[in-house]
């Protein structure tokens, strides 16, 4: 795979955009919770990985590193937006702001984008989940990510993701509790 | 099991999710859980929780695939362009400069003679020699630089 990413091979980057489209999605909604925001950055990934495919290692999980360029997309993305929320977006877990969904209460971007019986109950949550947690827990449970790979994904501390990870799954089960799923 | 038990063992469920249990700790939390209604609900609710979190799913376009598939193509394309550009580019630099080695002692003796024709002074045609010289390689690293900012700029925007 690396020897077809450093040349750009474009047979190759069909088949990865077929293989990882849903969780690369998944992915990055999560991490918007927008969804013309999600497919955008969908898009800016791939052309990033086309265009950085040497720099791609092999001892590296091939979704790590992808992930890894998604979110500095997302990162740089809503930076170019919105700049004054810069900070936040660096601390996402103090301030709470960072990446979230423009409308917590109605939770009708992360209703959209879900498909499912349980949909809205879990689009409420998500809602209410702030964007550094529903990273985590989509990186450890959607992707089943070693909890290493996932500090290496976020660029953060190992116990930064366990403490996340512990915090987001106590959010989730108060919220889906309330709701009685 | 102590009296904070269900804190303890509330700790113990959250980390059998996150990070896994060890055999004696199981162990302990099974036996708590038998025991215990309170945190096996707690347990319960936890399994729901998560179930119904990765039961969500997204909807997905598949129209977008195909447009990135598209996108992708279209940028693979233009950096095989630019890089037979630059390639042709790093190519003449070469040549000009080997060219410019091999007729070095020729351009010499021209600005020595046109020196002497024009009453220059040594200082004068000597300058006149290197700016000559060192012209073609100027030029190209000029391009070539503005290319390169070019690009930064383009991945920029």
């Amino acid at each position: 795979m690396a020897r077809g990413l450093r040349r750009r091979d474009p047979a190759l980057i069909d088949y990865l955009i077929e293989q990882y489209r849903y969780r690369l999605f998944r992915y990055v909604l999560m991490l918007t919770g927008r969804r013309h925001e999600a497919e955008d950055l969908f898009q800016e990934t791939w052309i990033r990985v086309l265009e950085k495919g040497h720099q791609y290692k092999q001892r590296w999980k091939f979704e790590t590193w992808l992930f890894s360029i998604a979110r500095h997309l997302a990162i740089d993305y809503r930076r170019r937006r919105q700049p004054e929320s810069l900070d936040a977006l660096l601390q996402p877990v103090d301030s709470g702001r960072a990446l979230e969904v423009e409308d917590t209460a109605s939770a009708s971007a992360f209703e959209q984008a879900f498909q499912g019986e349980e949909a809205a109950c879990v689009a409420t949550a998500l809602a209410h989940l702030p964007a550094a947690y529903r990273e985590v827990l989509t990186l450890r449970f959607h992707e089943d990510l070693e909890l290493e790979e996932i500090a290496r994904v976020v660029d953060s501390p190992l116990s930064t993701v366990k403490s996340r990870l512990y915090r987001g799954l106590a959010m989730l089960r108060e919220w889906l509790k309330d709701m009685d799923v | 099991m102590r009296e904070e038990g269900h804190e303890w063992a509330l700790q113990l469920i959250d980390k059998m999710q996150v990070e896994g249990l060890t055999a004696a700790e199981r162990v302990e939390l099974e036996a708590h859980l038998e025991s215990c209604a309170h945190c096996q609900k707690l347990a319960h609710q936890t399994e729901q929780a998560l179930r119904a979190f990765r039961a969500a799913a997204p909807r997905f376009d598949s129209s977008l695939v195909l447009r990135t598939q598209m996108q992708a193509r279209v940028r693979a394309h233009e950096i095989a362009e630019n890089a037979a550009r630059l390639r042709a580019l790093w190519i003449s630099c070469a040549l000009s400069w080997v060219l410019g080695v091999v007729s070095a002692p020729l351009m010499w003796r021209g600005f020595e003679w046109l020196g002497q024709r024009l009453a220059l002074s040594r200082v004068e045609w000597i300058t006149g020699f290197a700016l000559a010289w060192i012209a073609p390689a100027v030029v190209a690293a000029a391009i070539i630089v503005w290319r390169q900012a070019e690009r930064a700029v383009g991945s920029w925007q």
